[in-house]
């Protein structure tokens, strides 16, 4: 009886014991989950705070020693310089600096063309939007609908004009486009952009249009469409989630282009922020505070469009990297 | 009746092709027209131009050479150290991104609070363009009032400040730094997803046969995860081989030659010495080398056709 | 209203797989035809090739008097119901519907009107406002078949469209089927690999197997007279059972099938109609419910075997009787309860035996 009892004791015991040791190791996992947590924010986040922190910096405030990790005197003068610049304000090369402009931080005289090349961003960016959809989407639906011959060859040029490095397109398209007397024009961009775009697209487009059943494409068919008809008035109202992934995509990688910008844009008429933004890097007198505010600015749209649309991007880099 | 009697089981004409292959060429003939007017004529044209010697200084006189503008890379010391330094960035680079992203899609694959913030903020190096990238990474190793000297300083690791971008030694790790930085959140989500196809099943079989969280580590989710890294590491290499922006905010190639690269060797001959014969060369080697490793790419890929 | 040929019909894939082969069969209008076969048979290759989805490789597909070979689906007038329904996620009930009518530009009008008397005629008009993602299995197949119906098509397509169903659903839902070709007198071509659906449904059974037609005939025809083996094993359950011996011919109307273990004497008006000689190598057919365990035990009309297995199936039982090295099923009552090792003799309905040729499969019987 009593040894019966001290058993089931210990048991009682151990169970205890096993399950002091359970919440801790669990307690344990948490804290290294966190702790990582904290590690990956840091991270990712530290370098661009400091990039925000120093835009709103003064001239004066950006060149102490240790740096002000956060402006004490916080200014907006740098974004003011480039949205901003009335008539009075405007900045000449008198007025273009708070500081000795012997000391240098400028604020540059091109900052004025900053909203122009924002501008010009999006146009180029808009366009090469609407011309991959336009070419895609059909392309995509042929590919993963339509059993026609040559259907896998089409997909290996695909992926194989997918992988064509930009620095090797560039000798050529540099004299194409000279030739054609489209140097320093917002078409030669949304030409040559398309290389780097159209393949992409079709791909992630024609994976998704492979998900859906083909049963589908088939009941629409004896119901009634053409192959057009099927595609405008079926699959297209069903593939918005891809769709949405690729006008991200296109519109991301417009915008963040600089290789071939560089390239073909001369003057402010067709120059795209990454471009004013190198310019402004070369320049040893400008503003460290004036780079970073201009910084921000090109950051500020992607990482908009990035956070909402979360979740249409993760599908569509998954999609589009790995066959689903 | 007539259409029965004039059936002779051939196709006329307009049926060569059936409904489906006149679908077909409508629906493809925009997508091929473009690629191949902005990527094959482009590519083919490369390789026209570099067997001339184009030099822009010198409009009149294109002559055709053969492969001189090949031949002559080999004698090149400039050109062997670019693909020397273009090695070593790579390496570099492409271990360390596979390395962070394997750790970090460790983390997200675990269930906790505020996992899908931290997915979220991971998007953001991603999403911002190579140029910001580059100029608040110029800005964090700035010489005089940077980011980088500033921490070190205050946490007492150096007593000066450091001209980081001017040593030597240190250049190419440091832009290596830029790009993983901006890299890893690619590399994440894709690891992410090989580590969400593995079945729970296999983890829970491995459990009742009483494998520890370490065996489990080893003997499930690594290997589980080799096509994700097969894929990761292919892709950050063709990326990393073609890089370019980066260099050319961060350093234009320099100190000496110490960033150097093959990318910025191309930009160099092409746009600073005018040369584009050699540079259609150079950059068709670098296209060669991408497309062998492409053929890897979509051997991984693979469409089961 | 349609009335379809196949004149040596053959479809071959890009990949090289000769999914049809020569195929000959004249559907005649207003008829039910089921083509039956396990998967990977060509039937669903057939029923895309009326449907137009799929091309005719070689051969001619005749509508009436027209030759179709080249016509894409959409300028058919076919209606096809699929096995995974393939309604229209992003559309109501009532657009799902209505869509092949708005494709074809019928009025406004006139769509509401046929839409709703679909929809009554099937008991789904108070979900017209839902989406298919709101409705159940059983639902979403009546929707698609208001889909098909209201176009009022010459041709009637169903492919393995109650194959997701549960069983007792399946069961009623075939009865509504049969129900609607009757009102809606016009051709329909049925897919499946049920022989239960095809005996209960189909005018006319079309057997396939690897691209070939194996038999065309009626439920009864296929049942009581297979062509050969196949079609003989693919319908009936449990399946029926092959045993290989010898005919022996002792007169006009009289022979025999020996075997080293049993021999059976054939009735007069099979022997009459058996074609072969004495002495050939054939295969003896015997349906699982052919026999009677309490029949009269006559010699020449009785097989004997060791019981192996005993399962009871509700209405009846199967018996697994050890035969040689083969195990023989036969159905019985349940009323006699069996058990496994005991000696059972089995009185044979010998005038519906079947005979095949032993080494092509096909039957002996004229």
């Amino acid at each position: 009886m009593s040894e019966t009892r001290t058993d089931s004791a210990q048991t009682a015991a151990a169970g205890i014991d096993y399950r002091r040791r359970q919440r801790l190791s669990r307690l344990a996992q948490k804290l290294v989950i966190f702790l990582c947590s904290v590690v990956l924010a840091f991270y990712v986040l530290a370098p661009i705070s400091w990039l925000v922190s120093s835009a709103f910096q003064t001239e004066a405030e950006i060149v102490s020693v240790p740096p002000h990790w956060i402006p004490e005197n916080p200014t907006v003068k740098n974004f003011t310089a480039i949205f901003g610049a009335t008539e009075d304000e405007e900045i000449t090369y008198e007025t273009r600096s708070g500081v000795d402009p012997a000391a240098g931080g400028f604020i540059p005289s091109t900052a004025k063309d900053l909203p122009k090349a924002m501008w010009n961003s999006i146009l180029v960016a808009t366009l090469v939007v609407i011309l991959n959809l336009l070419v895609g989407v059909p392309a995509a639906y042929a590919i993963a609908k339509i059993r026609y011959w040559g259907r896998n060859g089409s997909v290996y040029f695909i992926l194989t004009t997918r992988v064509i490095p930009d620095i090797a397109l560039v000798v050529p398209f540099f004299l194409v486009i000279r030739k054609l007397g489209l140097l320093d024009t917002i078409s030669s961009l949304v030409i040559t952009y398309l290389a780097v775009t159209v393949p992409f697209t079709v791909f992630i487009l024609m994976q998704y249009f492979e998900g859906l059943p083909d049963e589908l494409d088939k009941a629409a068919r004896v119901d009634g469409c053409s192959r057009f008809q099927a595609l405008i008035r079926v699959f297209l109202p069903l593939s918005m989630p891809s769709i949405v992934a690729v006008v991200l995509f296109t519109f991301l990688t417009s915008w963040n282009e600089f290789l071939l910008a560089l390239m073909f844009t001369q003057t402010s008429a067709s120059q795209t922020l990454p471009i004013l933004l190198a310019a402004f890097t070369s320049d040893f007198t400008v503003s460290f505070s004036f780079l970073n505010a201009a910084g921000v600015l090109a950051i500020v749209p992607p990482v908009i469009v990035a956070i909402i649309f979360e979740r249409y991007i993760v599908s569509g880099l998954t999609a589009g990297a790995v066959k689903g | 009746m007539s259409d029965i009697a004039t059936y002779s089981g051939r196709r006329s004409l307009r049926n060569r092709f059936g409904y489906e292959e006149r679908s077909a060429i409508f629906f493809l003939a925009p997508v091929m027209a473009v690629l191949m007017s902005v990527a094959v004529f482009p590519i083919l044209y490369s390789l026209y131009l570099s067997f001339f010697q184009i030099k822009l200084t010198r409009p009149n006189r294109t002559p055709f050479v053969w492969f001189q503008n090949y031949t002559d890379l080999f004698t090149n010391e400039l050109f062997w150290t670019s693909v020397r330094r273009t090695v070593v960035f790579s390496i570099v680079s492409v271990v360390a991104i596979a390395m962070i992203a394997l750790l970090v899609s460790l983390l997200l694959n675990q269930n906790f609070r505020g996992r899908r913030v931290l997915s979220t903020i991971l998007l953001v190096p991603w999403a911002i363009p190579y140029v910001a990238n580059a100029l608040m990474w110029k800005w964090i190793y700035d010489s005089g009032y940077g980011a980088l000297n500033g921490l070190l300083y205050q946490l007492g690791f150096i007593e000066d400040y450091v001209i980081w971008l001017g040593d030597q030694d240190k250049t190419l790790l440091l832009i290596a730094n830029a790009f993983v930085w901006k890299e890893v959140p690619l590399a994440t989500i894709l690891l992410l997803v090989t580590l969400k196809s593995i079945p729970a099943d296999l983890y829970q079989a491995a459990r009742v046969d009483g494998a520890s969280v370490w065996q489990r580590f080893v003997h499930i989710t690594l290997p589980s995860m080799k096509p994700g890294f097969m894929l990761v590491m292919i892709y950050e290499t063709m990326m990393a081989i073609r890089h370019f922006d980066l260099f050319f905010i961060l350093t234009e190639g320099g100190p000496g030659h110490a960033s150097h690269v093959l990318s910025w060797h191309i930009y160099v001959e092409t746009f600073r010495n005018l040369s584009f014969g050699s540079g259609a060369a150079m950059s068709y080697v670098l296209a060669l080398v991408t497309f062998a490793l492409s053929y890897l790419f979509i051997r991984t890929l693979g469409r089961k056709v | 209203m349609a009335r379809i040929r196949f004149e040596n019909v053959n479809k071959k894939y890009a990949n090289g797989f000769h999914a049809v082969k020569d195929l000959n069969l004249d559907i005649q209008d207003e008829e039910f035809v089921v083509l039956l076969g396990p998967s990977g048979c060509g039937k669903s290759t057939t029923l895309n090739m009326i449907a137009g989805l799929e091309e005719v490789t070689d051969g001619a597909l005749i509508f009436d008097d027209q030759m179709v070979n080249y016509m894409p689906p959409h300028r058919r007038d076919v209606a096809m119901v699929f096995q995974s329904y393939a309604l229209y996620p992003h559309k109501t009930i009532f657009d799902n519907i209505a869509f092949g009518l708005q494709m074809r530009k019928q009025s406004k009008e006139e769509i509401e009107r046929r839409v709703r008397n679909a929809a009554r005629r099937l008991e789904i008009e108070h979900m017209l406002d839902r989406r298919p993602g709101q409705l159940s299995g059983g639902q979403r197949q009546r929707v698609a078949l208001g889909r098909a119906m209201v176009r009022d098509p010459a041709v009637f397509l169903m492919d393995e469209p109650l194959s997701n169903l549960d069983a007792a659903l399946r069961v009623s839902m075939r009865a509504e089927i049969k129900e609607l070709h009757q009102e809606m007198q016009t051709t329909f071509v049925y897919v499946t690999h049920d022989q239960a659906e095809a005996l209960t449904l189909a005018d006319r059974i079309v057997v396939m197997s690897d691209g070939i037609v194996q038999q065309v005939g009626t439920p009864d025809e296929i049942y009581e007279h297979p062509a050969n083996t196949f079609v003989a094993s693919f319908l009936g359950s449990p399946p029926m059972n092959y045993i290989d011996g010898e005919i022996e011919i002792e007169g006009e109307d009289r022979a025999l099938f020996r075997h080293d273990s049993v021999t059976l004497r054939l009735p007069e008006n099979l022997s009459r109609k058996l074609n072969t000689d004495s002495g050939h190598r054939v295969r003896l057919g015997i349906r699982a419910e052919d026999v009677d365990e309490k029949g009269e035990v006559v010699e020449g009309q009785i097989i004997r075997g060791t019981v192996n297995s005993v399962l009871p199936v509700g209405s009846d039982q199967f018996l697994g009787m050890a035969f040689g090295d083969d195990e023989l099923f036969f159905r019985v009552g349940k009323d006699l309860r069996h058990k496994t090792g005991e000696n059972v003799t089995l009185a044979v309905d010998v005038s519906r035996l079947h005979f095949f040729d032993a080494a092509t499969g096909k039957s002996l019987v004229a």
